[in-house]
Parts: C-alpha cells; structure tokens; sequence
C-alpha cells in the first residue's frame, strides 16, 4: 500500500505546505496549480470519452455531406465564437497563474542585505564538495557540534570555523548563502526547504532562509547541476539548531 | 576567371580563419583551489589541498605479503619517495592515507605518528608523523581469504616550507591476494559495462550474420560470393537513391533503430536505478553520466528527428503534389550525415568512454578536463554533423514547400501536416545554426584552449574578474534547444490533425486556427528559453518576461487540442489502431502540457528545476507526444509505404502495453521529482528504493513492448491484407496516388479539387 501512497501522496514539505525559508506561498500556488490541472485535464478526457461514446462509427451509418474524399480539400468547419472563446479562456488562466506566481517572487528575490542578515555563509562548490565557512565575527555556540570533528572518545567537538559537507544554523535567524563555484556548475539545493540556486564560476549567487519558519532538525544538501562523475555523492547535511 | 576568384577567396578564407585563431586568449591552466584536506575529499579529488593534480615523480610504495590468510595480522610499511627536495629526515615532509577494501587497518601499538580518526576506517598521520616518510601500522585480514583486497593509498611529498606551494602527491592502488582467491583472468580487465554490451550485440550481429548467409549458401547451393552478390543487388538501389521516398522510409529505419539503441540505454539507466548502487555495482558513475548523456542525444537528435524527416521526405511530395523534393541530390546527403554522425558520436564508447556532459553539454564541465576525452570531443564533432544534416533537409523542404505545390494547393489548402513540417522548418533554420556556432566554440575550447566558456581566468578562484562566461553557453543552447523541443513536437501535432481528422470522417475543425495556433507557437518558441535558467541568477525582468511568454505557449496549445476534440464531436469515429494511438497521445500529451505550466512559474520551478519532475514531464511530451504521435503515423501511413495494412490486433496490443507502461513508468517520476530526487544522479536516497523499483520494472515492460512494433511491422509487410490507394479514407493528396506510390510518385500531377468544385 505504501507505493501507492507514495504515488498518490507526494509528501515534500517545501511544495505542500507554507512552508519556511524563500518559500511562502508555494502551496498556495501548489494547490491552485493542483485544481487547474485537474480542471483542465478532466474537460479533456470527458469530452473525449463523451466523443467516443457517442460518435461512434456504426455499420451502415449514411455517407454525411462534410465525409472526406481522396484529392478534394474538404470545407471549412469551424465556429468563430467558440474558437475565440477557447483562446480567450485559457489566456485568462495562464495570466491568473502567472499573476499568482509574483507574490512569492517578490519575497524570494529580495534577498536581504548582509547587515540585514543574522547570518552570512559562504558556500563554495568544487567537485564534488560543498565547504561552508562562517564569518570572523560570528561567534559559533559551544553546543553546535553536529558538524564537528570526533576526539578520542568518539564525542563530537565544536563545529569549526569551516566545515565540509556539513553546516550547522541557528534557528529563528535570517541566513543568507553567498555561493560560489570552484571549477563547474553546480547547484545548491536545500531539499524540504525548497531553495536552489546554482553555483557559477566567476559569479557569486545568492540564496537565503528564514530560519525562524522551518523547524529546526537536520535537512539534505543536494547538488542538482550535473557536476561529474561523483554529483549525485555531492552532498551536504544542514542543522537547524536553537540556541 | 571564375576558378581564380574563387582560389583567392579561398585563399582569404584560410588565413583570416588562421588570424582568428592566432587571436584566440589562451589560458595558462587552471586555478589551484584550496581547501582542508578531509576523507571525502580525499577520496575524491586526492590531496588537492596540496596541489591540484597528482604528480608521477613522487613514488607511493606499500610492502605486501604475497598473499594472506582469513584472520592473521599483517603489518605493513608505507613509504613515499620522490617529490620536493627527496629528503630523507627532517621536519614537514609529507603526509599519507590509506584505506582498505576489506579487513581492518590499525596503528601500531603506541605509535604516535599513525592516527585512525573515530568514526572512520581510513589511516593517515598525526601531526607528529608528519616529519616522516615512512609509517607502518597493521593490517588484519577478512574473515574470507578468497577475495582480492585492494588498497588505496594517498601519498604527499612535502618540501617542509610554509604554504601548500611545491608539494607533489600521488596516489596508487594495490591489490593482496587471499591464498584461495582465484585469479581474474586479465582479459576481464579494463572492459566497461557498455563496451561488454557492445561487444555483445556485436557479436551476436556478426553470428546472425553468418547463420543466415550459411543458411542461404546450403539452401540455395549458393557460393559465398553469389549470396553476397544478391544481397548487394538489393542494397544497391537503397545505398544510392535520390527518390525521396527510399531516403524517406531510410530515415525512418534508421530513426527507429537509433530508437532502439537509445532505448536500451534508457533500460540501463533503469537498471542502475533500480536500487541505491555504489559506483560500480552495475555501472561506474562515469559509465553511467555517458549512458544518460547517450540516451539523450541519441533519442532526440537521431531518433526523434529522423524519424519525423523521414515522414516529412515520403509525405511532403506526396501531400502538395509533386515528384520529388526540390533537392534529391542534397536530401541524399542530408540523410547520409545522419547515421555517419551518430557514428562519430558513438565512437567514444570505443576510446575510453562516451561523452558524459549530458545532452545539453553544460559548460565550464564540457569544457573541463574531467569530461571524458575525446569522447565528449566525438560528441561536439557528431552533433555539429547531424546540425548540417537537419540545416539542410530545412533548406530542402522550404523549397519545396514554397515552390512545387500542385494546382489547388494553395497554402491554406495544405494538409496541416505539410503546414507543421513548414513552421518546423523555420525553426530549424533559425536555431540549429545557433548550436552549431555555439558547438564549434565549444570545440575551439576543448581543443585550442580559448577561453569562451570556461568559467574564470587562470589563477581568479573567486572570479571577480571573470573573463570567459559559462552562462553564455546556456542562452546560445537554449536559444536552439527550446525550439528545438517544438521542432519534434509540431510534426506530432500535424500527424494527430490528419489522423484524428481521417478517423472522425470529417474535416478538421478550424483549418485556419490550427496553421495560426501552429505559426503562433513557432514564434513564440524563441522568446520563452530563459525558463530553463530560473536558477542561474539571471535578471528577474529576464526571468518574469519568460515565465509570461512560456505560459501563453499553453493557448495556441490549448487551441490544438480543442480543435481536435471537436472534431470529434459530430464525426463518425473509427476506432482503428491509429486513431487509438491518436487519442492516447492527446491524453498522455495534455498531461505533458499540464506540467509544463507548472514547471513554467518560477517559484514552483525553483523547487522542480533539475529533478525527476523535469524527466516525468519531458518525457510525457517527448514519448507521450512524438513518439505515440509517430507510431500512431507508421500505422496509418504504412498502408500507403507498402501497399500492405498492419494487423489491427498486434497494433492494438501494442498500443495497449505502451500506454499503460508508459503511464506506469514515467507517472510516478513525478512524485520521485517532487521528493526531491535530482535528475542525473546513478545513486539516490533509499527512501526512494521502492517508487524507482517500480518505475524500473514498468519501464523495462514498456520497452520490451515495442518488439511486438517490430514483429507487426515484419508481419504485416510479408503477410499484410492489401491494401488499396485510400484504406483509411482520406483526403490529402498522398491517398489520390497508389499504395505504394509509382516510381515518380504522380503519374500525371494532380489537382486538388475544392469541395464545391467536386460537387
């Protein structure tokens, strides 16, 4: 049973629900794309089931005026009304859908200031690892050790300045990633949060969360632009911490 | 006079090209980058802390025994030599790390120098350790001593002085044998995966072969020479035909048999996907980045748009009236590019593996020195082959289009399949050029060392001043890669137009606003390729204008299907294996349209970009769309091919496997793209095991049911009912010659009639 929940039901928190970080809103968008699809998809197969049920070609049916004849162009059918009607509805739609697509936009796309920001980290992709380094002036709490390296005792330390595959963020904070890439694109992508932005040589991105939305716990890092022969290891582990 | 003109603009043209390429910025390699060394990045890259690459001086050198026993302690040495100022005592002089495939690696008692990190079955030095060259700690062997231990070992040469520059490192593997292991015999070595599969069908083409000709010298007391003699009679006229008819069922052959070898590439993938493998449990992750990279290419550019030339070379004389394409000669040449291209491609399985840089070559990796070489260069040099063949079957059939149509076709009475194969042109000759310029920079990239995508200038890892730039390839790609989408689905469009109109018995409804729903994508398709670069930073105005234009391409859509459901309303429907194909192309391509709006708002596309929610919907639109439109196609035009109908059953079996295994494998694709499974990963999170599974299994039915194509496709040619000039009564012009057409395609030109006129 669980395959076809899983097909039916796909469960990613960043899509369904109004969710954290750069995504508000995506479900309301998820639904209204979820009804217009069902909409749009269900006026298809009726009609054609309804033509199939009830224009069947039977036996001994009469030859009809408009039936087609080998080397004759056939007339014209067709009926201005309803055609415009059909052009004109579905413009209506796509511009309702694009019109709904802004209002997430204009959250996501006005990245905050680095004074703005609780947080900035820098993020550098290279094949095929993600090195996240905190600023100077941040002072990293002492019972952030998800990152950290092991002593002796198998006892996990305070995380480092710079740490690989691994970041660990405070909770309730506006982060900010300032993402680079050392030799090819790669593409930073916070799986239940719902953020991605590619890495670009020569170019810095940026992609930011809003902690305090997301509850805190461990999140995936994956790396979505192909990359080479190890992307689809390329990954990184995010801690959501409170303090 | 006109020979020496043309010497000197020859002459001009070799050293301007020569000037150019003087000119070209060279780079002077690439930038170190810098970071702590830790295992994954070990593993990975090496010690890349130290230097980028690794160096062949420095000598990496473990003491083995010659063979071990389940259970027995060994201890080992590690010694590095070569390298920076080759001393043999004194402070900072290298660093080593070493790991085990089987049994457990352990410091020696109260050895200082050699430390085992918690949590982690690698060694390396201590920092104490770090002033030697030499370090030996033990080894205890597997429970099992029937297996070959292979150790993987790091090795860093250190000059001692500050800083990371003029250290050398090397790494070097080794293999210990159990006493009851059995050697692998070195033939074994060194054969990937695909080249194994290769070799195999090889080999069972090469049997095939000498069965049937064995068979035919026995049975026809045939000599070897006469059987080969026969076969060439009946080759000849196939390899040097300019009938636009023999070159239109060649691309379609050949179209269906690069189908089904990009299809077992497709099977591969699968197969690697059915369950969370390591690299090199069934394909290595190289192998598998090549097999993708060669399905892809494979599928849309030597399957896809063959098999659409091909009906466009049988039908277009045919539907507008005229013998032969404008060009017979050059449509010859086209279609000769295309198998000799998709060779060139191919070629790379033979020189150490294909191409990996995926269809859409993103750069700075297709232009890195980690993409394969030269398989990746025999990809650029192939595809800039089937560029040429596609420019100038564009060129053939716009001439033909504007010039040869028979008396009564006007354009507004040309079937709407010869309508979409002349917006279709347009677009290819406004955007494979395109790739072709972009292709061929790409080629100076990889080969003369400019610098147009590369990424960053030598020596600026940060990039502040960037002076190549790698999204460029991307607005060049996509510029022809989006309408290159719509120049193999506008084809599939005027096919279901004619078979759905055939099938209802009546005229399409509105003619007219089908050519300009048609014409209004075509244009539209230039302006929307940004919404494949919502995640690479571009300008917001840039990416809002995209996701507009994109989502008003679901009108003129929108209109089509419309259209065609309303032809059914009041027709009288014949529900014959093409129309069925037909209608669950209409299904299976609204689904495909569905997502493509949800794919075109940006927020939504932030979170799918580059998942398996971007290959469920492509998919759906690529196999849903052209693919079920073209076998919809070989089933109604074959009767007029061959003079001979296919067998409605198998038709229908056929259609009845692809439609549910096709739903079944490329449905659930969605929800594994909405959990968040990127596409072009060869490992994925178990949690997934299950749905992939699944698609797996379906994928693999969906291809095995194409062989029942195959077997109806042979069936019905030797077996077929006959057919008759119009089986399926319609009504363009390809139904007023005989089935199959005579060998100037008309024997007088005819004349289409208007309705009134044939009252």
């Amino acid at each position: 049973m669980s395959l076809l929940e899983d097909i039916l039901i796909s469960d990613n928190p960043s899509i369904w629900h109004d969710f954290g970080g750069t995504s508000p809103g995506y479900a309301g968008i998820t639904w209204q794309m979820m009804i217009w699809s069902i909409i749009t998809g269900l006026l298809v197969f009726i009609w054609m089931g309804y033509n199939l049920i009830m224009f069947k070609h039977k036996e001994g049916d009469p030859e009809h005026k408009d039936a087609l004849k080998a080397g004759v162009f056939p007339h014209e059918r067709g009926s201005p009304k309803i055609e415009i009607a059909w052009t004109v509805a579905p413009l209506i739609l796509v511009i309702w859908l694009t019109y709904i697509s802004l209002a997430p936009l204009d959250y996501l796309w006005d990245v905050p200031d680095e004074d703005e920001t609780d947080l900035v980290v820098d993020v550098v992709a290279s094949q095929w690892t993600w090195t996240f380094t905190l600023p100077d002036d941040y002072v990293i709490p002492e019972d952030f050790t998800n990152c950290g390296k092991f002593n002796e005792t198998g006892v996990r330390q305070q995380n480092e300045r710079t740490t690989y595959d691994c970041i660990e963020i405070p909770h309730g904070g506006i982060i900010r990633f300032n993402i680079y890439a050392e030799d090819v694109l790669h593409a930073f992508y916070i799986v239940e949060i719902g953020v991605k932005q590619d890495a670009v040589p020569g170019i810095e991105t940026l992609a930011w969360i809003d902690t305090s939305d997301v509850k805190p716990g461990l999140y995936s890092i994956y790396c979505t632009e192909y990359c080479g022969d190890e992307h689809s290891m390329m990954l990184a582990d995010v801690y959501i911490t409170e303090d | 006079m006109k020979g020496a003109s043309l010497k000197i603009l020859s002459v001009g043209f070799l050293i301007s090209i020569l000037v150019a390429i003087s000119a070209f910025p060279t780079s002077n390699g690439f930038p170190t980058g810098i970071t702590d060394p830790t295992t994954s990045t070990v593993e990975a890259n090496g010690c890349n802390c130290h230097n980028p690459d690794p160096t062949t001086s420095v000598i990496v050198e473990l003491t083995l025994p010659e063979n071990f026993t389940a259970g027995e302690i060994y201890t080992l040495t590690f010694n590095i030599s070569g390298g920076p100022n080759d001393a043999p005592s004194g402070e900072n002089l290298g660093g080593f790390f070493i790991k085990a495939s089987h049994g457990v690696l352990e410091p020696l008692e109260n050895d200082t120098l050699v430390q085992k990190p918690f949590g982690e079955n690698h060694l390396t030095h201590t920092t104490e350790g770090n002033d030697y060259r030499e370090w030996n700690f033990t080894w205890t062997a597997p429970e099992s001593d029937d297996v070959i231990v292979t150790f993987s070992a790091y090795g860093n040469s250190v000059n001692g002085a500050d800083g990371n520059q003029g250290d050398y490192w090397n790494s070097a593997t080794f293999s210990l044998m159990g006493v009851n292991a059995v050697a692998v015999a070195d033939g074994e070595h060194g054969l990937s995966t695909p080249q194994k599969l290769i070799y195999g069908f090889t080999i069972i083409a090469v049997t095939l072969g000498v069965v049937i000709i064995g068979n035919r010298m026995v049975t026809k007391e045939q000599s070897f020479e006469e059987v080969l003699k026969d076969y060439w009679k009946y080759l000849y006229p196939w390899l040097t035909t300019t009938d636009h008819k023999y070159i239109g069922i060649l691309y379609i052959v050949t179209g269906f048999a690069w189908f089904f070898i990009a299809g077992i590439l497709g099977m591969i993938i699968r197969w690697q996907l059915f369950e969370p493998r390591l690299d090199g449990d069934f394909l290595t992750y190289q192998e598998y980045n090549s097999t993708f990279t060669m399905h892809g290419t494979t599928m849309i550019f030597m399957a896809a748009m063959p098999i659409i030339f091909g009906f466009a070379n049988y039908l277009i004389p045919l539907q507008i009236g005229c013998r032969d394409l404008a060009f017979p000669r050059l449509n010859a040449m086209s279609y000769w590019l295309l198998p000799t291209g998709g060779i060139v491609i191919y070629m790379g399985y033979f020189t150490g593996g294909a191409g990996d840089v995926g269809w859409t070559g993103y750069v700075p990796y297709a232009t890195d020195a980690s993409a394969t070489k030269p398989g990746t260069d025999f990809w650029v040099a192939g595809q800039i082959m089937l560029g040429a063949s596609s420019t100038l079957t564009a060129i053939n059939f716009l001439t033909t289009i504007l010039r040869m149509r028979a008396p009564g076709v006007s354009f507004m009475r040309m079937p709407l399949f010869t309508w979409s194969i002349f917006v279709t042109v347009f677009l290819l000759l406004l955007a494979i050029p395109v790739f072709a310029v972009a292709l061929i920079l790409l080629m100076a990239d990889r080969t003369f060392g400019t610098l147009y995508f590369s990424g960053s200038c030598a020596g600026d890892l940060m990039g502040t001043t960037a002076c190549s730039d790698p999204i460029l390839w991307q607005h060049l790609f996509w510029y022809f890669g989006h309408p290159e989408v719509y120049i193999v689905i506008l084809p599939a469009f005027g096919v279901l137009s004619e078979i759905i109109s055939t099938f209802s018995r009546r005229p399409i409804f509105g003619y007219t606003s089908m050519v300009y729903a048609m014409t209004t994508i075509g244009v539209i398709s230039f302006v929307v390729y940004g919404h494949h670069m919502f995640t690479t930073g571009a300008d917001p105005l840039f990416r809002f204008i995209v996701m507009l234009t994109t989502m008003l391409v679901a009108v003129p859509t929108g209109i089509k299907i419309f259209n065609w459901l309303a032809t059914m309303t009041g027709g009288s429907i014949v529900t014959k294996t093409p129309m069925i194909f037909a209608l669950g192309t209409v299904i299976t391509f609204t689904i495909g349209g569905i997502t493509g709006i949800i794919l075109a708002s940006i927020p939504l596309d932030i979170a799918f970009h580059d998942t398996y929610f971007v290959v469920a919907h492509f998919h759906y639109v690529l196999v849903g769309g052209t693919l079920f439109a073209f076998l919809g196609g070989v089933y109604y035009w074959f009767p007029k091919m061959t003079g001979k109908m296919m067998n409605e059953t198998l038709g229908l079996i056929h259609f009845a496997f692809s439609f549910i295994f096709f739903n079944a494998a490329f449905y659930p694709m969605h929800n594994v793209g909405i959990s968040g499974m990127p596409r072009r990963y060869a490992t994925y999170d178990p949690a997934l095991t299950e749905m992939n599974q699944f698609i797996s299994v379906a994928a693999f039915i969906f291809g095995f049911a194409q062989l029942i194509f195959v077997y109806n496709v042979y069936y019905s040619y030797k077996y077929g009912e006959e057919a008759g000039d119009d089986p399926w009564d319609g009504w363009s012009l390809e139904w007023a010659t005989s089935s199959p057409p005579p060998h100037n395609s008309f024997t007088e030109i005819p004349t289409l009639k208007s309705a009134e006129e044939a009252e």
